[in-house]
């Protein structure tokens, strides 16, 4: 009995490695190949990173030749590989003149993850809670409630609540500030956080109400009750734990929907963030910058799903045998 | 009873989170919608009990920036916010008064010679930089060099090539001859000689522009690359310097310099930046006291402009229409471009649509920004051109049918780009309501863009009619009379005039350049050729809407190189 258990053991490690393997020299491959993309992208955008009205063809070319945009696509695209394996990112040309962008976004990076992940965390919690409640009190006044929030949330996009909480709370009501303020961080990020939260929030709680209806229906849930386990016991121990495991999936893609929200909201608040960044330099064609923080985000998607992926396995062997035969 | 106790603890977990959401964004989205004058009152009942609060923390003056800033270097920003926060720190030789004249500043006196072409300038004694090294001749000739050195592929050289005329700068900058050789010495610490091509009438008043700001060459080169990108690796020699600042920072915060050599005049103990990039946050920041000025958005305008602290503040840009005369066969016909210019009320645009102070311009060269050798505005009078610049229903349909007949066709359809900006839209949309309504037979068809690509259309000439912008570089007419000689990048219509180019020629490097007056009257005489052409059609020169608390006065706004100045601002 015991030396079937091990020998389970041992080839679902050898099976999880390869599966890794592969996950990860795919993921890189996929990076690279968005690089690239970027790059024909960003030759494609009207204008260039420069004052175009003011300059004139010769200075334009000599600015084109300072930053080594004067060489063909497929130059310039391996020497960014080539540095971006020394880390190095290149400079902005444009929304912060020749700043290397590996010192733009060290400043950055961890305040846009501050935020997003207070989001996540805000909007899980209370998501969670909401599905809990509208799976228990169905068909009541409360699951209505929960779905007409849930709604709200999913439909209004986040810039909408950042505005109407900055007009309510931070305007009106004056209990948080309206802008971010290094001095006060905690306190200038609550709602940021809470505007990016809501999609989050809401799509969890439906989720987790969907999922909990299913579970607390299911032939061992009864089981459990008939085995006279009190209702505490049987929520957390067996119905909230089988309904999070779908629940864990979802959470990865909105945290990547958080991260495309967070571009607008910075913006609103005046967070020095990465989105903020990405947004001003999009409408300068400030080019390094756009692709570095591009790639950063496709890093981190790619990152985040093959996380999620990897996990599931490991909770549901189910999926791995059918990803592995693929 | 435990789930009695689970279900109550969700149930105002529930409750809470609706408080915390779902409620208020549903409340806050319908009040936003009718945001009355009501509210604006309410508004500034607020403020007037927050500005005490606001006080504690300081006297510094808190100010709205619409973009952070591009560059410290004064070499390499191009644009106002970067020219403003360098300029609160450091002084050229000249900077400007309150009228936008160039006033001595580092230079204490100047001496000109007979011939306009060598300029010295006597750099103050008591003109010390933060780290205390005296500002020197030097700093100015490192600067300068910086500025053309095709290493350094500055935005701006031509300010000193083209603009100032400077010797030896275009082959610098064109990499024919060393930086060393530009026509700049120091003659000793204190005494800096330029040398220039030709006169340049306007030569003192480019000094205010950061382009030609010292830079202290040993202190440069201590910080490496990091040059102007923190407080430790900026130097100071003007009202403020500079405590807290990082590339495209959101916020910057400087203090009175209490070494600068006219230290009594400065009034603020500090300034403090705050960008701001949604309008509607804007706005509520300084209704609640965080701001004393800030931007008001077109829409905003209706809000606030009975509030005493709203102010319509010039800001040079001249918006026209340009026609691409090249390309167009129809457009080619100048009877339709009388038409057109006759068509559009211009008067409708600034007061109806607008509202936020721009003012109705008939001229080639917008108002209040260039004086003449007698002081006076180059556009004070904007009737000059009335017999082809002026709205006139009636005679816009003569020339129009007119231009028709001679077309042979009897229905135009053309089309107009402009940026997909708020102004731009709004201005587009009623262009062409006026101009179908006067004009029968005519449609206009309107595509908007981002602004950077309707500037490569026009400048690749891919366009029928183009609403566009021009901003002033330098106070003299020549900075918009300078677009339209033939081969202009920015002679978008590409039309071209020989008896135009050779005034622009004789007023840039010729005998007219020596003397300022014959020089004012040929400048007049090819705006006179434009304007009979009919090569743009110009509509408005911008003002921007701006809240400026009561209590603070003295802050000096400018269309050219500085917007704004704080030296003699301050704040009760």
């Amino acid at each position: 009995m015991i030396h079937y258990f091990f020998l389970a053991l041992l080839s679902f490690g050898v099976a999880m490695k390869k599966y890794v393997l592969k996950r990860v020299i795919t993921a890189i491959f996929t990076l690279l190949a968005i690089t690239l993309i970027l790059f024909i992208l960003m030759q494609l955008m009207p204008g260039s990173p420069f004052n175009d009205e003011k300059l004139n063809e010769s200075q334009r070319a000599a600015l084109y030749a300072k930053y080594g945009l004067d060489k063909p696509i497929v130059i310039q695209f391996f020497h960014y590989v080539i540095n971006m394996f020394k880390g190095d990112l290149g400079v902005s040309y444009k929304i912060s003149k020749n700043t290397p962008i590996t010192q733009l976004i060290a400043s950055r990076l961890p305040i846009s993850i501050g935020v997003g992940f207070a989001a996540v965390s805000i909007g899980a919690l209370i998501g969670l809670l909401l599905g809990l409640l509208a799976a228990f009190k169905r068909d009541t006044v409360w699951d209505t409630l929960a779905t007409v929030i849930s709604v709200i949330g999913v439909s209004v996009p986040s810039y909408v609540f950042a505005l109407a909480l900055s007009y309510q709370f931070g305007f009106k009501l004056d209990w948080f500030p309206m802008l971010f303020s290094a001095k006060d961080v905690l306190g200038s990020s609550v709602l940021p956080s809470v505007s990016l939260s809501m999609f989050t929030m809401a799509s969890i709680a439906r989720f987790t109400r969907a999922e909990m209806i299913e579970v607390l229906g299911s032939d061992y849930m009864l089981l459990a009750e008939s085995k006279g386990l009190s209702g505490n016991k049987i929520v957390f121990a067996h119905a909230l734990r089988n309904a999070l495991i779908p629940i864990i999936t979802v959470l990865a893609p909105l945290v990547v929907d958080l991260m495309t929200g967070s571009l607008v909201v910075e913006k609103i608040f005046s967070i020095p963030g990465v989105g903020s960044l990405l947004v001003n330099a999009i409408q300068s064609n400030d080019y390094n910058v756009v692709i570095a923080l591009s790639f950063i985000y496709s890093a981190m998607y790619i990152g985040i799903m093959l996380v999620v992926d990897i996990l599931y396995g490991v909770i549901d062997p189910r999926i791995r045998v059918a990803k592995e035969g693929d | 009873m435990k789930k009695k106790f689970l279900s109550i603890m969700l149930a105002s977990a529930l409750a809470l989170s609706m408080i915390g959401c779902g409620s208020s964004a549903v409340s806050g989205v319908s009040e936003q919608k009718d945001t009355t004058a009501e509210e604006t009152d309410s508004a500034q009942a607020d403020n007037a009990t927050t500005t005490d609060a606001g006080e504690s923390s300081g006297e510094d003056l808190n100010v709205m920036l619409e973009t952070p800033v591009e560059s410290l270097d004064p070499q390499q920003a191009t644009d106002g916010t970067s020219f403003e926060v360098i300029a609160d720190y450091t002084d050229g030789l000249m900077q400007m008064d309150a009228d936008g004249q160039a006033v001595n500043a580092l230079a204490e006196s100047i001496d000109v010679s007979e011939d306009g072409l060598t300029y010295t300038f006597h750099i103050r004694e008591d003109a010390n930089w933060s780290n205390g090294e005296p500002v020197t001749a030097a700093d100015f000739v490192f600067a300068w060099q910086r500025a053309v050195d095709p290493e350094v592929a500055s935005e701006y050289s031509y300010m000193l090539s083209d603009i100032g005329q400077i010797v030896n700068a275009q082959d610098i900058i064109d990499g024919a001859k060393d930086k060393s050789e530009l026509g700049v010495t120091a003659v000793d610490d204190k005494t800096l000689e330029v040398k220039l091509n030709v006169p340049v009438s306007y030569f003192l008043s480019l000094m205010y522009f950061p382009t030609f700001y010292p830079v202290n060459q040993a202190f440069f080169e201590s910080c490496a690359d990091t040059y102007a990108t923190s407080p430790e690796t900026t130097l100071s020699n003007g009202a403020f310097v500079l405590d807290d600042y990082q590339p495209a920072a959101t916020t910057i915060h400087l203090t009175k310099n209490p070494d600068y050599y006219d230290a009594d005049r400065v009034k603020l103990p500090g300034l403090n930046y705050q960008v701001i990039q949604d309008s509607q946050q804007a706005l509520m920041s300084y209704q609640s006291g965080d701001l004393d000025t800030t931007l008001v958005n077109g829409e905003q305008v209706d809000q606030v402009k009975d509030d005493p602290a709203f102010k319509a503040i010039g800001a040079g840009y001249l918006w026209y229409i340009s026609p691409n005369i090249q390309e167009v066969k129809e457009l080619q016909n100048v009877n339709i471009r009388y038409a057109i210019t006759m068509a559009l009320n211009r008067e409708a645009i600034t007061t109806d649509v607008l509202k936020d102070g721009s003012a109705p311009t008939y001229t080639a060269v917008p108002m209040d920004f260039a004086a003449g050798p007698d002081g006076s505005d180059f556009s004070a009078d904007q009737e000059k051109f009335k017999e082809v610049c002026r709205y006139d229903a009636d005679a816009a349909v003569e020339y129009w049918n007119k231009g028709l007949e001679e077309l042979g066709v009897t229905e135009l359809t053309i089309t107009m780009i402009h940026d997909a900006d708020d102004a731009p839209i709004k201005v587009a949309q009623v262009v062409k309501e006026q101009l179908e309504t006067t004009l029968s037979g005519l449609t206009v068809e309107l595509q908007q863009m981002p602004k950077k690509e309707r500037v490569q259309r026009m400048q690749e000439g891919e366009f029928e009619l183009g609403l566009t912008r021009w901003g002033p570089d330098y106070a003299d007419p020549m900075t918009y009379l300078g677009m339209w000689v033939t081969n202009n990048s920015n002679n978008y219509g590409f039309w071209s005039n020989k008896d135009y180019d050779a005034i622009i020629a004789e007023c840039t490097t010729g005998e007219t350049a020596m003397d300022a007056s014959a020089r004012w009257s040929a400048l007049y005489d090819a705006e006179q050729i434009v304007m009979d052409e009919a090569v743009i059609f110009p509509l408005y020169t911008q003002c921007n809407a701006e809240l400026i608390s009561t209590s603070v006065s003295g802050i000096e706004f400018h269309p050219v190189a500085l917007n704004r100045v704080y030296k003699d601002a301050s704040k009760n």
